[in-house]
């Protein structure tokens, strides 16, 4: 796994059997198989990383289903049931002339979902050796896998809200749906898939396929 | 091995633990020698260009003032109401807690939890931790058990929603506001500057000097071979 070779006057610190402690980052070592500044586990790489990734990407996938096809909430109104799903809800926001909500609606619920779970799938594969990419686009791309995931939870937050402040007794209550809790699971199963992603694998990759040869001599202090 | 990209040698900088650090990106694993930078800049991976580790002025007084500020937005955040909505002849008010319970209430019991955990007890882990162990750091003392409370708030970070549950606030009020009269609380605005707070203090110290500082105030000790 570590027989790769980056460019001149770059040592990787797996090279050097170094590991960068995950919680407090200090380089030690190893073994010792713990941080001898925090004592958490060290290891060189994420361990069973893609397996990792890939098994919470499924259940997050499997969710995708429920949490769209069932209600997200059940409005009852003078007696009359009308459950709502997440592209219900997005498509009456719509109707009404509430653009910005409905796309507000759309890009956390529907795209970045859909966005996380196939950019981790295109690093998963990166990282496997089945696609070719530049480092520059891995960059951007795991990038933004950190920085989305937390907000496709508003809708679930706004169930909250709703089901909170509308129990006006027989006039108008919400009951929060099954949707709800299969959607909550999509997010954080996409949150724990990118956790699982270890973006180191992805320079290993690089490292073992480029041609040392025809890596350009770089301007790069001495060691 | 490669010394990190910085701009000059530094003259400010926090106290390093004896002997030869490194330091590896997190992104691409490259390893650098751990050289001092000046306050104000970052150093950044030769090869990928992730940051490595910062030198924030005045750390410890940031991170703690706005850490204390956080913590009151958060108890008035507590106290006040999010909305406050007129319907149908009756009047109701949602706060954070109440939301939660309306989720428990209504069998959705796993939903009660996480919005608990997402919008209550993170930031709280976050906030409270970093005054807890950043305040005695201020004196070189270590706070007992602050090595665990810093760990925590490593694992608590990634779920913070503070600034997701405020979108939820908005696009609620622009949901009811057509069938009912509803107006933000003050515990809308006061989450707001929880936000904006609890940002500012997170900001405040890199995670480096903070785990270094930490490691001076201990006296040094590891449990391994310093290396
Ligand atoms: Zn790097």
């Amino acid at each position: 796994m570590m027989s790769a070779a980056p460019p001149p006057g770059i040592v990787k610190a797996a090279d050097r059997g170094l590991a960068a402690c995950e919680v407090c980052g200090r380089v030690s070592p190893l073994p010792p198989a713990r941080c001898p500044r925090c004592a958490s586990a060290l290891h060189l790489r994420k361990p069973d990383s893609i397996r990792r990734t890939l098994a919470m990407l499924a259940a997050a996938t499997a969710l995708c289903l429920p949490a769209h096809l069932l209600p997200m909430l059940t409005i009852v109104e003078l007696g009359r049931v009308t459950p709502s799903t997440i592209i219900g809800g997005m498509l009456t926001f719509w109707e009404s002339g509430d653009y910005p909500i409905a796309l507000v609606i759309f890009a956390a619920s529907i795209v970045i979902p859909i966005i996380k779970i196939v950019t981790l799938l295109w690093l998963c594969a990166a990282a496997s050796g089945w696609l070719h990419p530049s480092p520059a686009a891995l960059v951007r791309l795991h990038g933004i896998t950190e920085l989305l995931g937390r907000w496709s939870m508003v809708d679930i937050f706004v169930v909250g809200i709703l089901v909170a402040l509308l129990q006006l007794g027989n006039y108008m209550s919400v009951i929060p749906g099954p949707g709800s809790l299969a959607f909550a699971g999509v997010v954080v199963f996409t949150m724990l898939a990118a956790m699982a992603f270890d973006p180191r694998l992805l320079w290993d990759r690089l490292d073992t396929r480029q041609d040392p040869a025809r890596i350009q001599t770089r301007e790069s202090p001495p060691d | 091995m490669s010394t990190p990209r910085t701009s000059r040698r530094a003259a400010e900088t926090w106290p390093k633990p004896a002997g030869t650090r490194h330091s590896a990106c997190r992104f691409c694993d490259a390893l650098h020698v751990s050289e001092p930078v000046e306050e104000g800049l970052a150093a950044r991976c030769t090869r990928c260009g992730t940051m490595l580790y910062q030198n924030r002025p005045a750390s410890l007084a940031r991170a703690t003032a706005f850490g204390i500020a956080a913590l009151t937005a958060m108890v008035l955040a507590h106290f006040f109401p999010f909305l406050i909505m007129d319907a149908a002849g009756m009047r109701s008010k949602l706060t954070l807690v109440g939301a939660a319970r309306a989720l428990i209430d209504q069998d959705s019991p796993l939903l009660g939890v996480s919005v608990i955990l997402f919008t209550i007890v993170t930031p709280l882990v976050l906030a409270g931790g970093l005054v807890y162990v950043c305040l005695p750091l201020h004196f070189g003392r270590s706070a007992p058990g602050a090595v665990s409370v810093a760990k925590w708030m490593y694992r608590s970070e990634p779920w913070n929603m503070v600034e997701v549950f405020m979108l939820g606030v908005i696009v609620s009020l622009l949901k009811l506001i057509k069938v009912a009269d509803v107006e933000f609380g003050a515990g809308f605005w006061s989450f707001g500057m929880l936000m904006l707070f609890m940002a500012a203090a997170v900001a405040g110290i890199d995670r480096e000097e903070l785990w270094d500082r930490m490691e001076i105030a201990r006296g040094g000790q590891t449990a391994g071979p310093a290396r």
